[in-house]
């Protein structure tokens, strides 16, 4: 019997009624077969035309509605929903676009925009004749996390899920935790350092004896799906036996003959093959670095627990859900690029602020004192042709917080800012100004018409075209310039194919809405935060983290999850068991099971994604997609493209 | 007294957007918002950077979702008075509600007690473009969508309740006090636009054609006033559009300091909106710096840039009314070190943000802490 059908056709405004005739299209649609009612309404996602639609199914009554408005990714849940107020099932209705792919993608041609949506709403009620009541699926959720990256964002989400009662794998890829702020100094607005943050965080994680911490660790490989993922880790050893003798290492430390670049330094000094980062770094256990260990056994004369033959270890995790606070990397300048790494008082913002870190009383660096710094902004960010073409929001903030400290601490008086326009947003605008009236000049440039920097002696030379000053040519020399380098992502590249995480067009993790959905992968059960996503500064990292940590709470806490029911079903007498769909599946969601009629193949719900590979691959058509069957699709054809 | 888990503060996406957290872990959460509806300010805007989506489109699902939420109450027109704690750390909350002086169990939302009443104001939810009626549904997406009536407008001249088919008009409603426990507070009070009044150079208030970004947000929303761009002066469609950024931000001599961090971004998208409205316009941007800082953003600004809308670096000084209404901005134009002057049909203060003031009165003893810029720390 054919189903009694209500049509809604949304104006969006004006985002579709612009361009669709939206009554035209109402007069066609209301003498459709099966439609009982076709309305058109401003907004059918407001909460005064759901009540209207409530009321018109139980008043008609319906037995299915279609609404013609945006993308299903925006409302396909709102108007369920509303079905199901209604009364109907809520696979009872159907979305059609005529938004995205109707009225924005043909704004120049109206009256073909209008038949378009005739015909995309007659496959719309195709499908829902077709559509049969469906009921999710539900599927239990271990309450565990893996979060991978221990900085900041990282163990803010585990201190706070641990205390929420979740269990927490925090997986970290370097032998110690912190991130990128354990490098950084003393930081704007607070005036903490990194190290104190990290030190402060790093006790309570261990206090909980929930948050289960790995160090040097890597994913190998992760299968299943949300609810339960199951990731392989490889941990590589420190070669090292706690308790160690903390004499007895030092003096290991001191015997290792091998002298490589230190890159928590950002190389502007050296360590050992065997080494920790700062005193109170944590785990307080050094490790041996044995990309660059020759084995030579010095060390094994001072200390007795230190072990080379350690193996890397392989270990299983089970978790619910995976967060990912996995960071960013500083922008490492080309060679030539502003003189970096042709002249040597050029370096970059990050060793500038560690070169802060490692000075006392004086500032001095290549043997001699400082006396006039120049910073050139934008290094690697903004670029409106290259390949970082974001700002990199963080360093203006942080540049100008460094040029403070080092007037403040160390009385360098002479300290120039070559800008492309500050961006001190927010209450960060009060360091601009406190380094305005402190002494700081500030020129500005074009992307354009970059600053020309050359060595001048000892010195640096540079000469710009001041836009401040009406494009005059201005030359300063000076003893070291600093590049403010932005943040790129971290090339994470296994990271991305094992977990399949979605990248932005700046190559950083993308989330589903930047706005409403800022911590939610397109992959369900899997989140980000931190500079994993994009550019941020501590405070925007870590609000971001505790997003993640609502959102994640809110789905572990429930002990299952509702998943979609449009998953592939096999109909058992026409299935041949050929195992092509098997072959077929991305998802090793189908097996061979054996019934009384022989082997037939049967779908394992938890890791079908309902892609729908397998329908292509069935011989016998023996296997659908629940709610999208290749009778409906052929019947959603035939009503788009009759007459 | 009605014992909640978490009291909200406001009816804003912010306050929304943890409602709905909350609630989906099984918490009990009230709302309280001051306005007529919930929304906030999203619900007012058109489009938001950089991503372009209409913002009601978003907005909209979530606000549904909360008034039918069955963990969540909402109660509109309404304001916490007092807020203190018993010794047990429990918020004892004190919540006035003001009547809408119609009946909501009986308002249908059709608008007649509208077309009836004979008084105009005002409409403040156009940000005084047009104007409204004294018995009115605030705007056409509100929730809930229910009369109300602006008592100190209203002449009490009864039209409305004879218009009023269900009989859902009554005057003779009196503020509710409701009393309410609660384990946790969330204050999403939102914040406070700049009052352009206070930069007299600039003509805000005085000038017909100085409009704040606001007031050219909502010509640009779907349920915009005149169905296009108008300067209010003497509806004019506009040819020479001029923003001046900065209105009130960055400031110490209006007592702001800071950067709104808003305010460039949406002026950039408000330029982008103008040109599709109004395709042969012209579109100056007067700024200090662009502050295009978050994910996407300095690529929109880019994007502004090729669609050819003019950004001129330079401070204004000061805005003078021509007799036809145009506007001559007098500014410093940096790139070339001279002070230069020129005319526009229509300019908009792209306003800055500033906390709400007061809020943090209501709890006693005790005070939450305010930063030096007095919003909560």
């Amino acid at each position: 019997m054919d189903k009694r059908i209500g049509v809604y056709i949304c104006q969006c405004g004006s985002n579709i009624s612009d361009w669709v005739d939206v009554e035209k299209v109402r007069e066609v649609i209301r003498e459709e077969n099966g439609v009982v009612l076709a309305r058109v309404t401003m907004f059918a996602c407001a909460d005064s035309a759901q009540k209207e639609i409530v009321a018109d199914i139980q008043q008609e009554p319906l037995d299915a509605i279609v609404v013609a408005s945006c993308s299903p990714k925006l409302h396909l849940y709102t108007f369920r929903s509303v079905a199901e107020r209604g009364g109907l099932n809520p696979f009872n209705y159907v979305q059609v676009n005529i938004r995205e792919q109707d009225s924005w993608a043909h704004s120049d041609q109206p009256t073909q925009a209008t038949q378009k949506a005739i015909r995309l709403i007659r496959a719309g009620i195709a499908k829902v004749q077709q559509a049969e009541p469906l009921t999710p699926v539900m599927i239990p959720v271990d309450n565990t996390i893996a979060i991978h990256g221990a900085g900041v964002a990282g163990m803010r989400a585990a201190l706070e899920l641990a205390d929420l009662g979740t269990t927490v794998y925090l997986i970290e890829k370097e032998h110690f935790v912190g991130g990128r702020v354990a490098q950084w100094g003393k930081m704007s607005v607070t005036n903490q350092t990194g190290e104190e943050i990290v030190t402060e965080m790093y006790r309570q994680v261990i206090q909980r004896p929930t948050i289960h911490l790995f160090t040097g660790a890597r994913i190998l490989s992760a299968t299943g799906s949300i609810g339960k993922f199951t990731l392989k880790l490889k941990l590589i050893p420190r070669y090292l036996n706690p308790p160690c003798d903390a004499i007895g290492l030092k003096k290991a430390m001191e015997a290792c003959p091998i002298v490589v670049d230190d890159e928590f330094n950002f190389n502007l000094t050296k360590r050992k093959a065997i080494f920790h980062n700062f005193k109170s770094e944590f785990p307080a256990l050094p490790v041996i670095d044995m990309n660059a260990c020759t084995r030579c056994g010095e060390c094994l004369q001072f200390c007795t627990q230190i072990d080379l033959d350690q193996q890397e270890k392989i270990i299983d995790l089970q978790v619910g859900s995976i967060l990912l606070t996995t960071g960013f990397n500083p922008y490492e300048p080309k060679p030539g690029e502003f003189g970096y790494r042709e002249i040597p008082s050029v370096i970059t913002l990050q060793q500038f602020k560690r070169l802060l870190e490692l000075s006392k009383g004086e500032f001095r660096f290549g043997g001699k004192k400082i006396n006039r710094v120049a910073f050139i902004y934008c290094v690697g960010s903004r670029e409106v042709e290259g390949e970082h073409k974001y700002c990199a929001r963080y360093c203006c903030t942080s540049a100008i917080h460094a040029a403070l400290q080092l007037r403040e601490e160390f009385h360098v008086p002479y300290i120039y800012h070559l800008t492309r326009g500050i961006r001190t947003y927010g209450k960060q605008e009060i360091l601009y100004e406190q380094s305005s009236v402190a002494g700081d000049v500030y020129f500005q440039f074009v992307e354009d018409d970059p600053p020309n920097v050359e060595a001048s002696g000892d010195h640096v030379k540079i000469t710009i075209h001041d836009l401040l000053t009406a494009n005059q040519e201005v030359s300063v020399t000076v003893d070291l310039l600093v590049l403010v380098t932005g943040m790129v992502p971290r090339e994470n590249d296994e990271l991305e194919q094992i977990l399949k995480v979605p990248l932005g067009r700046d190559r950083f993790y993308n989330e589903v809405h930047p706005k409403l959905r800022p911590v939610e992968t397109v992959l369900d059960g899997v989140f980000i935060a931190g500079c994993c996503q994009g550019p941020r500064n501590i405070h925007e990292s870590v609000s971001s983290s505790l997003a993640a940590v609502s959102k994640i709470y809110s789905l572990l806490n429930k002990g299952e999850i509702q998943l979609e029911p449009t998953l592939a079903i096999v109909n058992p007498d026409t299935c041949e068991w050929c195992g092509k769909c098997v072959e077929g599946c991305p998802f090793d969601a189908i097996e061979k099971a054996e019934t009384d009629k022989g082997f037939v193949a049967r779908v394992i719900e938890s890791n079908c994604k309902g892609c729908g590979m397998c329908t292509i691959y069935c011989p016998t058509e023996a296997i659908d997609i629940k709610g999208f069957t290749n009778q409906g699709i052929r019947s959603m054809i035939d009503a788009m493209a009759g007459d | 007294m009605k014992e909640v888990d978490v009291l909200v503060i406001g009816g804003g996406i912010a306050g929304i957007e943890s409602a709905l957290n909350l609630a989906n872990t099984g918490l009990q959460v009230l709302i309280v918002e001051k306005d007529l509806s919930i929304g906030g300010r999203m619900i007012h805007l058109s489009k938001v950077f950089p991503t372009l989506d209409c913002a009601a489109c978003i907005t909209t699902p979530k606000v549904s979702e909360a008034a039918r939420h069955p963990n969540i109450t909402i109660l509109t027109n309404s304001r916490v008075m007092h807020v203190s704690q018993d010794e047990n750390k429990l918020f004892l909350a004190r919540v006035e509600q003001k009547p809408r002086y119609v009946i909501s169990a009986l308002c249908t939302g059709c608008q007649d007690c509208e077309s009836a009443c004979p008084v105009v104001v005002n409409d403040e939810y156009q940000y005084d473009l047009v104007g409204r009626k004294v018995a009115f549904i605030p705007f056409s997406i509100a929730s809930p969508r229910i009369a109300a009536i602006d008592i100190d407008h209203c002449i009490l001249c009864g039209a409305c309740e004879k218009a009023c088919g269900p009989g859902a008009i009554d005057f003779t409603q009196e503020p509710e006090q409701v009393m309410i426990t609660a384990k946790s507070i969330i204050m999403a009070t939102g914040f406070k636009l700049f009052d352009p009044n206070n930069i007299a150079r600039y003509g805000g208030g005085r000038f017909k054609n100085v409009v704040t970004s606001m007031q050219m947000e909502r010509q640009l929303v779907p349920t915009r006033p005149f169905n296009t761009v108008l300067r209010p002066g003497d509806g004019k469609m506009p040819d020479r559009i001029a923003y001046v950024l900065c209105a009130g931000s960055r400031d110490a001599t209006v007592g702001n300091p800071i950067c709104s961090q808003i305010c460039c971004m949406y002026s950039i998208k408000q330029a982008q909106l103008i040109l599709g409205a109004l395709p042969m316009a012209d579109v100056t941007v007067y700024f200090l710096h662009v502050r295009a800082f978050g994910k996407g953003f300095e690529e929109f600004y880019q994007q502004a840039k090729m669609m050819d809308v003019s950004f001129i670096k330079g401070k204004v000084g000061r805005i003078r009314e021509q007799e036809n209404g145009d506007l001559l901005i007098r500014y410093e134009d940096i790139a070339s070190g001279h002070v230069k002057e020129a005319s526009h049909d229509l300019v908009v203060l792209s306003v800055g943000i500033l906390p709400t003031s007061g809020t943090e009165q209501i709890f006693e003893p005790e005070q939450p802490e305010l930063d030096p810029f007095r919003f909560f720390r």
